[in-house]
C-alpha cells in the first residue's frame, strides 16, 4: 500500500501534524541494499501463545534505545455491520477511560514519561502503539491490560468523542479534496464488499451510534484470541513475557468471533461519476479490481506500480508532468487488502487543463503497458527500488514491530525477507505486461472526476 | 552518565511520581504500575564519540560524519547556513525555484540523465529550501557511494539551470501555487503569514507568488545559488555504512575547488505588531472552519529558549496532555487537533495555536485559546505540570537518538543556526535544572493574547458575527 493510500486508508487517533518532533529529519530518504549481507532481524522472532488464544511476537534489539509495544486487532472497518464508523470510533473510545483510570489518563501518563503512543484503525485491523524507553514497558503492560480488562464506555466521553471524530470526518473528507475523491472512489468500484463504506464511517451513523454498540463491539472483537502483541527493541523478552501472562492472562477469549461474508460479485462494464468540490482544478482517479496480499501476482503488480509511478524516469511522471504539461502529479499503485486488492489512479491537473484530456492520455500510458512488455533497464529499476524500500523498512523498532503485526495478521506468519526479495527478483517483463493485461481492463474500470462546482443556474 | 544527571533524574522521577498518583481512583487495593514512581531513567549518551568525526577545511566548509554500519546504507548532503529569509519580497519563490533546478540538471548530465542516474539506483535525490537553509541530499544503498557522492557534488558545485527546464519549473510552481489556495489549512498558514510580516520575505510562502515567480529565470536562479553556495557558508554531512577517513579525504579533494565568497547577511528583522485583529478569508463552501492565532515570537538563538520551549509544551505541544487539548478536545469535543509551537528560526518567527472546528463553533473555540493563553499568564505551570513535562521531553528526546541520521540531523541544525555544538549533550541537564519562576516568566514575556492576530478561513457570512466580539474584523478573498 503506498503512502497515498495509507493516508487515506487510515483514520488515526490525530494526525502528525500536530506531535511536535525534537529533531527532523534530513531532506534525502532512507535507503539499503538490495542483497543484503546481513540477517533479517525478524528471523529472530520468538512467538508465544498464551492458553488463553493471545499471540505475543517479540524481537529483542538492545543496540537501539526504543522499544515498540504495539497491538495489533483483527477489526477493522471492513469487519462493521449495521454501524459505519464503529471500528474507528471505538478506537477512540479506548482512551476515554476504564475502571481506574480516567479518560484520557492512558496518554496522558505514558506521555508523561516522554512516549510516543497512538492509534489508527484500517479497513482489515485496528493497532494501538506505545514506543517507550525500556524501563516504562512494564507500565504499558499494565495500561493496556486495565483498558483492555476493564474499558468503561459511558455516554458521556461517547457524546464528546462522537464530536472529535466528526470534526476528523470534517477535516479528512468534507474539506478535503483528495479524502472526499478517496471516499467516493471506493464506495464506487465495491458495490458489494464492506470496503465500499469509508473506515471513518458515514456521518449519519456516527451521529446515531450508541453506548450498547460500543460494547457489543468491545465483546465481538476484543477478546484475547482475536489479538497479537508484536514487540521489538530494547527489552528482556522473558521478563516481559511473564508481566504479559500475569496482566493479560486473565483477558477473555471468544470462540466465533463474527465476520462479514460478503464478497465482491464481478464487476460487469465501466463505471464513472463526478464529484463536485471547491478546487482550482480538477482531480482525476481510477481504480481497477485486483488480488489481494499475498497473491502470486502481487509482486508483478507492485513492480508494475513502480514503472509507472516511482520517481522521475516513471512513464506517467516522463508523460504527464514532464514531457506535456498536464499534472502536478500522477500515479497508479496497487494497493493490497486483506481481502482484496485494487489497482488506483490519481492524476492532479494544472489548472485550465481539461480533465478529458489528462484521462486520454493517462489511459494511453497504461495501455503501452498492456501492449508491450517494460524494457530490461526499466524492470530492474523498479525491482532495485522495490528492494531498497523493503530493506528500509528496517531501521527502527516500530517499523520491526509493524511488520510483525502486519504480516501474523494477514499471513498466520513473518514472511522472511529473503523470500521477499526473490519473489521480487522473479519478476519478469512479460509478468508486468501480463498483469497490466489481465487487472488493466477497460471494461473492468472506475473513473471519478472531481471538478468544480458548476455556476449556478448553468 | 554523570553524577548529577543521576540525581536530578531521580528528582524529576520522584517529582512525577507525586503527579500521577494525584489522580482520581475509582477503588482498588493492589497498587497500579500507574500509582508507583517511575524507575530512574538511563540517559544514554546522545553518539558514541568515536563514530562522530568533525572537521572544518581550509576553504571553510564544515565536515560532519556519523558512521553507522548496521545496515548498508548511506545519506549524504551538503546544506547551507541561507534560504528564503534573504530573498528579496520583488524575488519572493527564488530560494524554492533555485532549489527545484539544481536537482533538474547538474554537471555533465541534463534533468532526465540525472533522474535516471539516481533512480537506476533505487536512490534518492532532493533538493529543498526552508526560510534558513537550503541542502541538497542523496540517500542510498553504501555500495553505490561513489556515484552519489559525484552526483551530489555536481548538484552543489555544478547545477546547469538549463533554459527548457527553467520553463518547466516556473511552470510547474505556478501550478502548485494555484492548486495549493484550494486548501483551507495552507490558506490560513498563508494569510497568518501575510497579516504579521507585511513588507517582510515571511510575508509570502517560500514558494512565493504568482506576481513573483513569473518573472524568474535562470540568470537570477544562478545568481542566487553563487551567492548562498559559497563553501564559508556550508555544511557536508554524510550518515550510513561508510569509511570516514576516507569520506574525508574525497571531500577535501572535491570541495577544495569551491569558488568562495562571503556569507550573506541573515536579511532584515521582521516587524512586531501590538493589538488584535482579525482576518476571515471567505470559504462559503466550508462547513469546518480552519483557525491560526498568533504573533511575533522568537528567534532560534533566544537565550531563553528551553524555558519558552517547556512553557509551551504544557500550552500546546505536550501531544493529548497540553492545556489546549485537554480544554478544547478531551473536555469540549470542539476539535479533532489543537497546537501551539514557537517557529525555530533564526529572524524572529511566529508563535501560533492553530486548530479546525464547524463552523457554528468558531466563536466558542477563539474564546477559549484566548483564555488559555491568558491562563498561561495567570496561572503558568505548576510544580506538578513542570515535573511531568520535564519527564516528557527528556524521555521524547531519547526516543529521538534512535538513528543516526536523526541524531545527525540534529548535530547539523545546531550547527546552520549557529547553535552550540553540545546542545544536544546538554539538552537534558538544561530541561531538568529549570525552575518555575523561569516558565512564568517565559509566559508572561512570550506569550501576548492582547497583540494576537487572528485568521479564520470558512463562509465570512456566519464567521463575522461570532468574531466581532474579539477585534475589528477585515474579510478577504481567498
Amino acid at each position: 500500500m503506498n503512502q497515498l493510500g495509507q493516508a487515506l486508508g487510515r483514520m488515526g487517533r490525530l494526525a502528525l501534524w500536530a506531535v511536535a518532533v525534537i529533531v527532523v529529519g534530513i531532506g534525502s530518504s532512507a535507503a539499503a541494499g538490495a542483497e543484503p549481507a546481513f540477517e533479517d532481524p525478524a528471523a529472530r522472532t520468538r512467538t508465544t501463545v498464551l492458553p488463553n488464544g493471545l499471540t505475543v511476537l517479540t524481537l529483542e534489539d538492545p543496540s537501539t534505545p526504543v522499544v515498540s509495544f504495539q497491538i495489533w486487532v483483527d477489526v477493522g472497518s471492513g469487519d462493521e455491520a449495521r454501524w459505519t464508523g464503529l471500528a474507528h470510533l471505538f478506537e477512540h473510545m479506548m482512551f476515554r477511560g476504564s475502571k481506574h483510570l480516567p479518560p484520557e489518563a492512558h496518554q496522558t501518563i505514558l506521555e508523561q514519561r516522554g512516549a510516543r503512543l497512538n492509534a489508527f484503525t484500517s479497513r482489515d485491523v485496528t493497532v494501538y502503539f506505545a514506543d517507550v524507553t525500556r524501563e516504562n514497558l512494564p507500565l504499558v503492560i499494565e495500561l493496556e491490560a486495565e483498558r483492555l480488562r476493564f474499558l468503561d464506555v459511558s455516554e458521556d466521553s461517547l457524546a464528546s468523542e462522537r464530536e472529535v471524530v466528526i470534526e476528523e470526518r470534517r477535516f479528512r473528507t468534507e474539506s478535503n479534496p483528495e479524502g472526499k475523491l478517496f471516499e467516493q472512489l471506493l464506495a464506487l468500484v465495491f458495490q458489494a464488499h464492506p470496503y465500499r463504506v469509508p473506515t471513518i464511517g458515514w456521518k449519519s451513523d456516527l451521529e446515531k451510534m450508541g453506548v450498547a454498540e460500543c460494547r457489543a463491539f468491545f465483546d465481538d472483537y476484543y477478546a484475547a484470541n482475536n489479538l497479537v502483541i508484536a514487540i521489538a527493541g530494547d527489552f528482556d523478552t522473558d521478563e516481559t513475557l511473564a508481566l504479559i501472562e500475569e496482566h493479560l492472562g486473565p483477558l477473555r477469549s471468544r470462540p466465533d468471533v463474527p465476520r462479514n461474508p460478503t464478497e465482491e460479485p464481478e464487476q460487469q462494464g465501466e463505471r464513472r461519476a463526478i464529484v463536485h468540490f471547491d478546487v482550482r482544478a480538477p482531480t482525476l482517479a481510477m481504480a481497477w479490481h485486483a488480488p489481494p496480499g499475498g497473491h502470486p501476482d502481487a509482486e508483478a503488480l507492485d513492480v508494475m506500480s513502480s514503472i509507472l509511478s516511482n520517481g522521475r524516469t516513471s512513464r506517467l511522471y516522463r508523460r504527464l508532468v514532464h514531457e506535456e504539461p498536464i499534472a502536478l502529479g500522477a500515479s497508479a499503485s496497487y494497493w493490497e487488502l486483506e481481502r482484496a486488492g485494487l489497482v488506483y489512479g490519481f492524476v492532479s491537473l494544472r489548472p485550465g487543463v481539461r480533465i478529458e484530456h489528462a484521462e486520454k492520455v493517462f489511459l494511453e500510458e497504461l495501455e503501452a503497458l498492456r501492449a508491450a512488455p517494460p524494457s530490461a533497464a526499466e524492470l530492474e529499476k523498479a525491482q532495485r527500488a522495490l528492494e531498497v524500500a523493503l530493506i528500509g523498512g528496517l531501521g527502527t523498532s516500530h517499523a520491526l514491530a509493524s511488520r510483525l503485526g502486519r504480516e501474523w495478521l494477514a499471513f498466520g506468519r513473518i514472511r522472511p525477507l529473503q523470500e521477499r526479495l526473490d519473489a521480487i527478483q522473479r519478476v519478469t517483463a512479460l509478468d508486468v505486461q501480463r498483469v497490466a493485461q489481465t487487472y488493466l481492463r477497460p471494461d473492468k474500470r472506475t473513473v471519478l472526476h472531481l471538478v468544480p462546482r458548476p455556476e449556478e443556474g448553468s | 552518565m554523570s553524577r548529577l544527571h543521576a540525581l536530578v533524574s531521580l528528582l524529576a522521577s520522584l517529582a512525577l511520581g507525586v503527579g500521577c498518583s494525584s489522580l482520581p481512583h475509582f477503588g482498588g487495593s493492589a497498587p497500579h504500575a500507574w500509582d508507583l514512581a517511575p524507575p530512574p531513567v538511563q540517559d544514554r549518551p546522545v553518539v558514541d564519540a568515536t563514530r562522530l568525526h568533525r572537521r572544518t577545511l581550509a576553504n571553510g566548509l564544515v565536515v560532519i560524519i556519523l558512521e553507522d554500519r548496521r545496515l548498508p546504507r548511506l545519506d549524504m548532503g551538503v546544506m547551507v547556513r541561507r534560504g528564503a529569509a534573504i530573498v528579496p519580497a520583488s524575488e519572493a519563490g527564488l530560494a524554492d525555484f533555485t532549489a527545484e533546478l539544481m536537482g533538474r540538471g547538474a554537471g555533465q548530465r541534463d534533468a532526465l540523465e540525472l533522474a535516471s542516474a539516481v533512480d537506476a539506483l533505487g536512490a534518492s535525490l532532493a533538493v529543498s529550501a526552508g526560510w534558513d537553509t537550503m541542502s541538497a541530499g542523496v540517500g542510498g544503498l553504501s555500495r553505490d557511494r561513489e556515484l552519489l557522492f559525484e552526483v551530489l557534488a555536481d548538484v552543489v558545485l555544478r547545477p546547469r539551470f538549463d533554459g527548457d527546464e527553467v520553463d518547466r519549473v516556473r511552470a510547474e510552481q505556478l501550478a502548485a501555487l494555484e492548486k495549493a489556495r484550494e486548501d483551507p489549512k495552507t490558506l490560513a498558514a498563508w494569510n497568518f503569514a501575510a497579516a504579521l510580516n507585511p513588507g517582510h520575505p515571511y510575508q509570502w510562502p517560500t514558494s512565493g507568488r504568482p506576481e513573483t515567480v513569473e518573472k524568474l529565470g535562470a540568470p537570477q536562479a544562478r545568481a542566487f545559488h553563487q551567492r548562498v553556495f559559497v563553501p564559508a557558508n556550508a555544511i557536508f554531512y554524510a550518515v550510513g555504512d561508510l569509511d570516514p577517513g576516507a569520506l574525508m579525504t574525497q571531500v577535501e579533494r572535491a570541495y577544495a575547488g569551491w569558488p568562495s565568497g562571503p556569507v550573506p547577511a541573515p536579511g532584515p528583522e521582521p516587524p512586531d505588531r501590538t493589538g488584535r485583529n482579525i482576518v476571515v478569508v471567505d470559504r462559503p463552501d466550508l462547513g469546518q472552519a480552519q483557525i491560526v492565532v498568533g504573533h511575533p515570537g522568537i528567534t532560534r538563538l533566544e537565550p531563553r529558549r528551553i524555558p519558552i520551549q517547556v512553557m509551551n509544551t504544557v500550552l500546546g505541544s505536550a501531544g493529548f496532555s497540553s492545556r489546549l487539548m485537554s480544554k478544547i478536545r478531551a473536555e469540549e469535543g470542539l476539535t479533532y487537533g489543537v497546537f501551539s509551537r514557537f517557529a525555530g528560526r533564526r529572524l524572529r518567527g511566529p508563535f501560533v495555536v492553530g486548530t479546525f472546528t464547524r463552523v457554528p463553533e468558531v466563536g466558542r473555540v477563539i474564546e477559549l485559546t484566548l483564555a488559555e493563553l491568558e491562563r498561561i499568564r495567570s496561572e503558568p505551570p505548576s510544580e506538578q505540570e513542570l515535573a511531568a513535562v520535564k519527564s516528557l521531553l527528556v524521555g521524547r528526546f531519547a526516543l529521538g537518538l534512535e538513528t543516526s541520521s536523526a541524531v545527525l540531523s540534529g548535530l547539523v541544525e545546531l550547527d546552520a543556526q549557529g547553535l552550540p555544538a553540545d546542545s544536544l549533550d546538554t539538552y537534558r541537564g538544561r530541561i531538568r535544572a529549570l525552575q518555575l519562576e523561569q516558565t512564568a516568566a517565559a509566559a508572561r514575556d512570550f506569550v501576548r493574547p492582547d497583540d494576537a492576530l487572528i485568521v479564520v478561513v470558512g463562509p465570512a457570512e456566519t464567521l463575522v458575527p461570532q468574531l466581532e466580539p474579539f477585534g475589528p474584523v477585515r474579510v478577504v478573498q481567498p
